[in-house]
């Protein structure tokens, strides 16, 4: 273990501008990779959530009468497809109206409760269901129209799939990316030790006291680097949230009813980084050190 | 009860590829035999390219002959696993031609090389590497780095390193070709008292003069093949 120290610590006094840009490009590479793996990540919850909140609404013929849109509801609550259903009754809507028109009262004065129709707000459970749901209820009689955010979910959903998948390519060329750099580092100080490697082998060095501080020399890098990005990734992370609340307050998502807020995600994602620069870091050396030095 | 050697190559053949061509082979050794007693002083003579050197590679497996047996205080040398062939070459020393000295080491550090592969505490370290130091008086100028020594210092700083392991045989080849006689004389006095002190000594040279006055076991090899093996020999 001293060994792998002193190799360590002889590599960053020696090779100090070596050591710097190469921690430097491993920690940008792993930036990279924590910001698309959020982006995904935000992505997909929020999908998750727009998928939540799929609503149809359902207006109703003004004399289709406030019973009748009742036992319409009770009758729906029971739908398996369907989460939750609120009427909005005509004062409601006028409520709705007038809140959101509060600053044109003209138009304010020129329309009252009772042309404003009734209607049920239904929130599905899944976004498949949006559309035969929304056929089914047109059928209905008194029901006068059926709106929901198809286009909107369908366009979020494309738009979250292609972030996924060139997402999911780009971290995948970050991480060739990665492994090529320790690989060369690790070939570089093969090659700056080899007169010192070559006489450790002939004074009776065995395999291991040669090949593992290279080896260690990978791990660290990596761990270094993904330690170094996960502190920026945090730093930037907090100050969305709590510089410019631009998740709001709470859970950010959940996992198996899990509730993750802003913290516990940066400790996840810290952890995940700090796991993937350990695997990179150790597999791509040992790669380098069988490759290069292998006998 | 016979005596077991401490070495023994039997029919010993190592070919390389042709400069000229890859399909053509160099026979550098043919048929090679002989053996080395515990506690002998062998010189191994013959001009450049007789292949002293290629069999001291194969000694300490840095080579594999295409055919052949080694075989080293009764074990197969070339049947010894690749992660064990370390322990093989602490149980012998060598000693270059062109030293194989660090130069970002001081000759302390350099000789503390070979205990530190062995991962040995430092305070055996600090007790062992002045004291092969003082065997080859080298002890004031431990902390000269190699680029601060003579030839004839240089090469004896390779042998205390060579003797830090205490090994049973020390294989020097061609020690005294990079430096003057005075200092030729130093090492070749140092050799015989590593010998002396029980230590097996085989010395890989083509200089005549050192092997003539020595009067110790002469093995000639030229082109690859022994054509002589007399106790205290000359080499004419």
């Amino acid at each position: 273990m001293s060994n792998t120290w002193s190799s360590i610590s002889n590599l960053l006094k020696r090779e100090k501008l070596l050591f710097s840009l190469n921690i430097t490009v491993l920690t940008v590479t792993f930036l990279l990779l924590g910001t698309l793996v959020s982006l995904i990540v935000f992505g997909r919850a929020t999908l998750k959530s727009l998928e939540s909140q799929a609503q149809i609404t359902i207006f109703f013929k003004d004399g289709f009468g406030e019973e009748n849109i009742l036992n319409l509801q009770t009758r729906l609550e029971s739908d398996e497809r369907i989460q939750a259903v609120k009427y909005i009754s005509k004062e409601e809507a006028y409520k709705i109206f007038a809140e959101l028109n509060k600053d044109e009262p003209l138009l304010l004065d020129s329309i009252s409760a009772d042309i404003l129709p009734a209607s049920l707000e239904i929130r599905a459970n899944n976004i498949k269901n949006l559309e035969p749901l929304s056929e089914e209820f047109k059928t209905i009689d008194g029901v006068e129209e059926v709106k929901f955010f198809k286009d909107v979910v369908e366009r979020f959903k494309t738009f979250a799939r292609i972030l996924y998948i060139v997402g999911l390519s780009l971290v995948g060329v970050f991480i060739l990316i990665s492994f090529a750099v320790i690989s060369t580092t690790i070939r570089t100080a093969i090659t700056a030790k080899g007169e010192e490697i070559a006489i450790q082998h002939l004074v009776g060095a065995s395999e291991s006291y040669i090949k593992t501080p290279l080896i260690f020399q990978g791990m660290f890098f990596g761990l270094v680097a993904a330690f170094l990005a996960s502190i920026l990734l945090n730093a930037a992370s907090l100050f969305l949230h709590f510089g410019v609340n631009l998740f709001g307050k709470g859970a950010l998502f959940s996992i198996g009813g899990l509730q993750i807020n802003m913290v516990a995600y940066g400790i996840i994602l810290s952890f995940l980084l700090i796991l993937s620069g350990w695997v990179l870091g150790t597999l791509s050396s040992y790669f380098a050190v069988k490759k290069y030095l292998g006998r | 009860m016979p005596k077991t050697p401490l070495i023994q190559f039997k029919n010993i053949v190592k070919e390389y590829d042709s400069k000229e061509s890859s399909e053509e082979q160099v026979k550098v050794l043919n048929d090679v035999s002989f053996s080395v007693d515990k506690g002998e002083f062998v010189f191994l003579v013959g001009p450049s390219g007789a292949g002293k050197s290629t069999l001291v590679k194969i000694l300490i497996r840095e080579e594999v002959p295409n055919a052949g047996e080694v075989i080293f205080d009764g074990e197969d040398v070339l049947s010894i696993p690749q992660d064990q062939i370390s322990d093989l070459r602490r149980r012998i020393g060598v000693v270059f031609q062109d030293f194989k000295l660090l130069n970002s080491k001081n000759v302390f550090e350099n000789v503390a090389v070979a205990l530190e592969v062995t991962d040995c505490p430092k305070e055996v370290l600090n007790d062992v590497v002045p004291n092969v130091l003082s065997m080859v008086g080298m002890t004031k100028d431990m902390y000269k780095f190699p680029e601060q020594l003579s030839g004839g210092e240089k090469q004896r700083a390779v042998i205390a390193r060579a003797l830090a392991h205490e090994p049973d045989v020390l294989i020097a080849d061609e020690p005294t070709g990079n430096i003057d006689p005075e200092a030729t004389t130093q090492i070749m006095e140092i050799l015989k008292k590593i010998n002396d002190l029980g230590t097996t000594v085989i010395m890989a040279t083509h200089d005549q003069h050192i092997v003539n006055r020595s009067k110790r076991r002469v093995v000639r090899l030229e082109d690859g093949v022994v054509i002589s093996d007399k106790k205290e020999g000359k080499y004419e």
